[in-house]
């Protein structure tokens, strides 16, 4: 963290907001079963105790899409962050976990630190990743086998690296949305927010 | 009655005074009759006598009666008295004994029923005792059949011991002969040792006659192998020959490769030519798409021309309708924006005009203040200038009164210089003439000064009079040039105003309800944004090629792949097997039906393990069952040898000792094991005969060992006695 406590620089945002990403997503596979709960290990982190794989696999994929995100991020190039869970059987989408990300371009020109301190933002990450453990009272239960794909929304001009490819934005055909709380490091915004498929039943 | 009945003494005394009294009247007749005085006297006398003696009797008697009847009262009441309480007690009693009757006739009733209800039961038992009687008959009955077939049992159990007697006698018989056998066996075995050896010099022959066979076939190997060489020579003569003659075609063959070689160039070189073609074709069919989306566009564009050039036309008609330059919407806006421009010119104009007027009317207002101000001090001047008038007009008259006085002052003064000598008053009256002369001369320049005062405040009324005036004229001109400036403006602008006002009003309208239209497409697009649609402008979707998604759709995938390809193995396998194995299944059925599914499906290795693993399992068993077995049978014989007692067990927990030296084959001991482990002994037939022992060894010193061991001695002795 390059950040001091005197405020806060655009690096010190793109990192903290990645490190956001990095234990959202955690926290979400968990709590929505994607993996199965012995693959993950108990940390302490937001003053909270929070989920994190051990699954190699996934911990790879998830350090890759990171640190490119961060990137992003320190370049205010990134705009949308979705986490999609498909459905393997019907590949059928269910949930999409949306990440709006406002960048103060601003940020990229000066490189004076901005007045906020990283306990606040802290805070205010606690408490998105709070209720992303409370969504899952009212989420439909995911019954089949599931899987999940990290989409980013990025400026058009901007060059896809390798590795990495275009893709649909997945977009769940009669779907409900539950905003989430919204957390600002000051120059990165983040707007949480749930989508998913009505069932019939309820 | 009741005297007679109480008292006996009473009723003999009546009888007797009855009796006294009835002879009397008669006797009193004939005495009277036959009658003598003495004897009368006498007999009265003693008549009398006797009567008093009577009386005192009576007396005596009454009294004693008296006594007695007192007595007899008292011992009546008492009696009464008695009876009375008696008579109460007696009716209590009864009471009681009609409670207690009452009672036991319930009971009775109570004892009646049960009497009947006992009858009927009797009667049931009576009957039911019929019934058991019955079974117990059939019972005793069965009971002696089951006797019956014991006894058959038992005679059948005798029959079969005499028999395993005979088979043991055979058993030996045959063990002899078995021992002879062995001794033959091993004569045999001397000669198989014989022939063994008689064998092996055979088989070394054998092997020495196989070395030359192989020798020999070695050698005619290598003779088909010359063979083979020779006629590969001669196949190798003939392609010499074949080669010689194609050596000859060669320099033809180069002529033709040459020419090959051009032609390969020059194909090579069509290739290229051909691909470039091709890409030109590819080029050209995709200009030919993209001309053909184009001509589709243009279609479209026609079309939409075509409808524009109605709208157009729409457009033209309403300009030729309104009168005004409007050939295209550029042009409607054109002269919108130019109405507009000319609106907001006009209206500059009327907000310069206005403001002008708003100017005017202040500086007008400013000066009617200015005016009336005006008008004040002109009134005030006027005033000034009437009391200045005023002022001079008494001035003058008191000029004229002074000059009156001063003439009259003179003429006095002359009179009085007349009168008087002039040097005694006249410097006293020169000196007043002098000062009322000061004091005209005076009184002159202020009325100088008051005129010229006046003058210049009537040059000053004068002057503001023209400043009003002028200012009036300037007012009039203001309100005119006011006045012509709106009905210019009323004239030229209203229409277009108007016009102008009804544009602006759909142009409000169309504003606000493109703002509604702005509003709710911005909230679908909020909408759109939550589900996560995107600008495909500005915006590209990225995900990474390698995501958790992608991989187990593709493991799927490949597991689907997989598991279809053995589906059609596997098919494929069970039609081969339907062909083929249905001869299979006729040849297995009758043999081994449980093989014809082994023998259609080649068992797996795993199968065929486990198959050997049963099998060794199995033998293993069988070869323990068989140790056991022989064990088992060995334990028995050395206890039967050991103990004298061969222990078979009947029943569970039931086991029958035969002795060895038992006179008769059933003869045996039935021992019962109790629940608690302890052995207890069954009557018998034989046991019956040991009553001494059992009481002796069981009963008192209760030690199985030593009774079995009694017996055992008893027998034996019994034995070897006889």
């Amino acid at each position: 963290m390059t950040s001091t406590l005197k405020g806060i620089t655009l690096k010190g945002s793109a990192e903290l907001v990645a490190e956001f990403f990095s234990f959202g997503i955690n926290s979400i596979l968990y709590q929505r079963g994607i993996y199965p709960p012995e693959t993950f290990t108990r940390v302490t982190q937001y003053d909270m105790s929070l989920q994190l794989t051990t699954d190699v696999k996934l911990k790879n994929y998830l350090t890759n899409v990171v640190s490119q995100l961060k990137e992003w991020l320190f370049e205010c190039t990134v705009q949308k962050l979705v986490l999609v869970i498909t459905c393997l059987e019907t590949n059928e989408v269910l949930e999409r976990w949306q990440f709006d990300i406002e960048c103060d371009k601003s940020a990229k020109e000066s490189s004076a630190p901005r007045e906020k301190s990283i306990k606040t933002i802290q805070d205010e990450i606690r408490s998105v990743i709070r209720q992303i453990t409370a969504t899952v009272t009212f989420l439909p239960l995911l019954e089949s086998a599931c899987s999940f794909d990290l989409l980013v929304y990025t400026d058009k001009d901007l060059v896809v690296p390798d590795r990495w490819e275009e893709s649909g934005p997945q977009i769940i055909s009669q779907s409900e949305e539950v905003r989430l709380r919204s957390f600002t490091t000051s120059i990165h915004k983040v707007n949480s927010m749930v989508a998913y498929k009505k069932t019939d039943s309820v | 009655m009741d005297l007679e009945d109480d008292t006996t003494v009473f009723a003999t005394l009546k009888s007797f005074n009855s009796f006294i009294s009835r002879p009397d009247p008669p006797q009193r007749l004939s005495e009277q009759a036959a009658a003598g005085a003495g004897l009368q006297m006498q007999y009265k006398r003693s008549m009398e006598l006797l009567e008093a003696a009577e009386k005192l009797h009576s007396k005596n008697q009454y009294l004693q009666l008296d006594q007695e009847k007192r007595q007899m009262e008292l011992s009546h009441k008492r009696a009464r008295f008695e009876l009375e309480k008696a008579a109460s007690d007696s009716a209590r009693d009864f009471e009681r004994e009609v409670d207690r009757n009452q009672e036991l006739l319930g009971r009775i009733k109570r004892l009646e029923e049960r009497e009947a209800e006992s009858a009927k039961s009797q009667s049931e038992q009576v009957e039911a005792n019929r019934a058991l009687r019955k079974k117990l008959e059939g019972l005793t009955q069965k009971l002696e059949e089951r006797d019956s077939t014991l006894e058959t049992a038992n005679q059948t159990i005798s029959a079969l011991k005499d028999e395993i007697r005979e088979l043991k006698q055979k058993i030996q018989n045959q063990d002899a002969t078995i021992s002879t056998q062995t001794l033959e066996n091993q004569a045999l075995e001397e000669q198989l040792d014989l022939q063994r050896r008689k064998y092996q010099e055979v088989s070394q022959l054998c092997q020495s006659l196989q070395s030359a066979q192989s020798s020999c076939s070695e050698h005619i190997i290598k003779i088909k192998e010359l063979e083979r060489r020779l006629a590969l020579q001669e196949q190798d003569v003939v392609m010499v020959r074949t080669m010689k003659s194609e050596v000859a075609r060669v320099p033809d063959m180069d002529k033709e490769l040459r020419r090959l070689r051009e032609d390969n160039a020059y194909l090579r070189e069509s290739r290229e030519n051909s691909s470039l073609l091709k890409e030109e074709v590819e080029g050209l069919r995709r200009k030919l798409e993209r001309m053909e989306r184009t001509k589709e566009e243009l279609v479209n564009m026609e079309l939409e021309k075509e409808r524009l050039c109605e709208k157009l036309q729409a457009w033209e008609n309403l300009g030729q309708s309104t009168g005004l330059n409007i050939r295209k919407p550029e042009d409607l806006s054109r002269e919108v924006i130019q109405i507009q421009q000319r609106e907001i010119a006009l209206k500059e104009q009327n907000y310069t005009l206005t403001s002008r007027v708003r100017t005017v009317e202040r500086s007008q207002s400013e000066l009617q203040g200015e005016l009336a101000q005006q008008r004040s001090k002109a009134l005030e001047e006027q005033k000034k200038r009437e009391s200045q008038d005023a002022l001079v007009r008494r001035l003058q008259k008191r000029v004229l009164l002074l000059t009156k006085e001063r003439d009259g002052m003179r003429s006095i003064l002359e009179s009085y210089d007349s009168e008087l000598a002039p040097t005694e008053y006249s410097p006293q009256l020169t000196k007043r003439l002098r000062e009322a002369e000061d004091i005209l001369q005076k009184t002159q320049s202020h009325h100088a000064e008051m005129e010229v005062q006046l003058t210049k405040a009537q040059e000053e009324t004068g002057a503001l009079k023209l400043q009003l005036q002028t200012v009036e004229l300037e007012l009039e001109s203001v309100k005119k040039q006011q006045a012509s400036a709106a009905e210019s403006n009323s004239l030229v602008t209203k229409e277009e105003v108007s016009t102008l006002r009804l544009k602006i009003e759909d142009l409000e309208a169309e504003r606000q309800r493109l703002e509604e239209q702005n509003s709710i497409l911005e909230m679908r697009l909020e909408r759109h944004n939550l589900q996560g649609d995107y600008d495909p402008v500005k915006t590209q979707v990225l995900h990474f090629k390698m995501n958790p998604t992608s991989v187990a759709k593709q493991q799927r995938q490949q597991e689907v792949e997989s598991l279809r390809e053995e589906v059609i193995r596997l098919r494929e396998h069970l039609r081969s097997l339907q062909d083929g194995g249905a001869l299979v299944h006729a040849q297995d059925d009758s043999s081994m039906p449980g093989s014809s599914l082994c023998l259609s499906l080649p068992p797996s290795q795993e199968v065929l393990d486990l198959r050997k693993q049963m099998e060794s399992s199995e033998l293993r068993n069988q070869r323990l069952k068989e140790v056991f077995q022989r064990k088992i049978q060995e334990f028995r014989t050395v206890c039967y040898v050991l103990t004298g007692y061969q222990i078979d067990i009947t029943t569970e927990n039931q086991y029958r000792l035969t002795s060895v030296y038992a006179e008769h084959m059933d003869d045996s001991l039935l021992f019962k094991k109790g629940s608690s482990g302890s052995m207890q002994l069954m009557e018998t037939e034989f046991s019956k005969t040991l009553g001494e022992m059992v009481a002796l060894h069981l009963h008192h010193q209760k030690s199985i060992p030593a009774f079995l061991s009694a017996v055992t001695l008893d027998l034996f002795s019994r034995q070897t006695a006889v």
